[in-house]
């Protein structure tokens, strides 16, 4: 089981763990979280903050997230 | 981003890079750290309210500790922080439950993996530590050791902002990471949360009673050199308040108890290369960035001539608190509320006491 998602995660390279997205939410808000495949991030959508995911690994710290910009294309991501 | 004005302008530090900054550039926020139990569940509780916003550590500081002690822990084991573990771990057998998933927090986050050995019934196990290097080299370790029963899944995280929905985990290990937090009580709450009812939440943190020969050193060498003291050693927890901050959080059959260690060095410069390896040197906000060449070898001099055992090896005393924690579940006993008694003392005297 294991070998098969970390098989996924090489190549899709930042895909992320089926139990990490039953469980995650936001830090901040608590609110869930929406994979965007445009950037490959996980993005909160009450508060506009995007958080990366490197190597397969989310990282949800606070200071790591980016504020989104308020543009058309960010609302569509 | 006027969205994110009023969520946070209003209750916390709002750092931005300026308008005029290319697409390219990154935008971080820093959020005030009060936020976690700021109406983040709705105002659960007015008590969780009056947290203490005032910062005593410098968590940036710690999570690049981290990254460093992810490199020099790499290929070593490290005697005492595999006590700790498998101490915290051993409490999973006293429980007749199992805990299908788990989640463990940052401190020795190697060492509970490679203790586990299939206590507690864990079938998924996520890994969350604030630096990123730490979760690489677990991550790492587990590919090399080929040791795929359980399911593990990594995540970079801060444990004052627990990205952890509510009600998904069985359960909640913290091997000797919560005494870095600013909000203990706050990230005690958000656990408690996190935690399925019937949840167990399983925390060793270090005590006051932890390297108080190190700190009597240290206040006597700045004090003959510098004239002067600066706090060396972070403010850490008394048993006392152990008992307070589980009751706080809201666990319910609370329980709490200490173990000295005491571990040897061959000088005292070994002692801190094995705090750095760790992860546990100085990130208090207050302290001074400076030390002086002069004052770190009289602290090591006098280390050695106050605390020096008959065979030349200097000890220092790590105490360690161990907490234990259930979520609020119907089957737990509670005291039942006064005045509720059916029977009374002398009608258990009279069914079964008759000796006296």
């Amino acid at each position: 089981m294991v070998r098969f998602s970390r098989v996924l995660l090489k190549d899709a390279g930042v895909a992320i763990d089926k139990t990490l997205s039953e469980i995650l939410v936001c830090p901040l808000s608590k609110q869930p979280l929406r994979f965007c495949e445009k950037t490959k991030s996980l993005v909160s959508d009450t508060i506009g903050v995007s958080f990366p995911i490197k190597d397969g690994i989310p990282c949800l710290v606070p200071k790591d997230g980016k504020i989104l910009e308020e543009e058309s294309d960010a609302s569509k991501a | 981003m006027r969205r994110i004005n009023s969520l946070y302008g209003r209750i916390g530090f709002l750092r931005r890079v300026p308008e005029n900054s290319t697409k390219q550039s990154h935008n971080t926020f820093l959020a005030s750290l009060s936020f976690s139990t700021d109406g983040a569940y709705g105002g659960g509780g007015g008590g969780e309210q009056n947290s203490s916003r005032v910062k005593i550590f410098d968590r940036d500081l710690k999570r690049i500790h981290r990254d460093r002690a992810a490199w020099l822990s790499r290929h070593k084991t490290d005697t005492f922080v595999d006590a700790v573990a498998e101490n915290l771990l051993d409490r999973l057998e006293d429980c007749k439950k199992s805990f299908p998933s788990a989640l463990c927090l940052g401190g020795s986050l190697g060492a509970v993996k490679r203790l586990l050995r299939g206590r507690g019934g864990i079938e998924k196990l996520t890994m969350m530590d604030t630096s990123y290097d730490m979760i690489k080299s677990c991550r790492d370790a587990q590919d090399d050791s080929h040791d795929n029963s359980i399911e593990t899944s990594y995540l970079v995280g801060d444990e004052e902002f627990l990205p952890i929905k509510e009600s998904s985990v069985d359960l909640i290990i913290s091997s000797l990471g919560l005494h870095w937090t600013n909000d203990l009580p706050g990230s005690m709450i958000q656990c408690k949360l996190a935690l399925k009812p019937d949840g167990l939440f399983l925390a060793a943190i270090l005590g006051g009673e932890t390297l108080k020969e190190l700190r009597i050193a240290c206040t006597l060498a700045h004090m003959e050199r510098e004239g002067g003291i600066s706090p060396r050693l972070s403010p850490l927890a008394q048993v006392r308040d152990a008992g307070n901050l589980l009751t706080r959080a809201g666990f319910s059959l609370p329980g709490v108890d200490v173990d000295e260690y005491v571990v040897k060095y061959k000088s005292a410069l070994d002692l801190i290369e094995h705090l750095r390896a760790m992860g546990e040197t100085n990130a208090l906000l207050q302290r001074n960035k400076i030390l002086n060449r002069e004052t770190a070898l009289a602290t090591a001099a006098i280390y050695e001539s106050m605390f020096a055992t008959e065979d030349g090896t200097i000890p220092a005393t790590f105490q360690v608190i161990y907490m234990t924690g259930w979520r609020e579940h119907s089957s737990h006993p509670e005291a039942k509320r006064r005045g509720s008694a059916t029977v009374s003392f002398t009608d258990l005297q009279k069914q079964f006491g008759g000796q006296s």
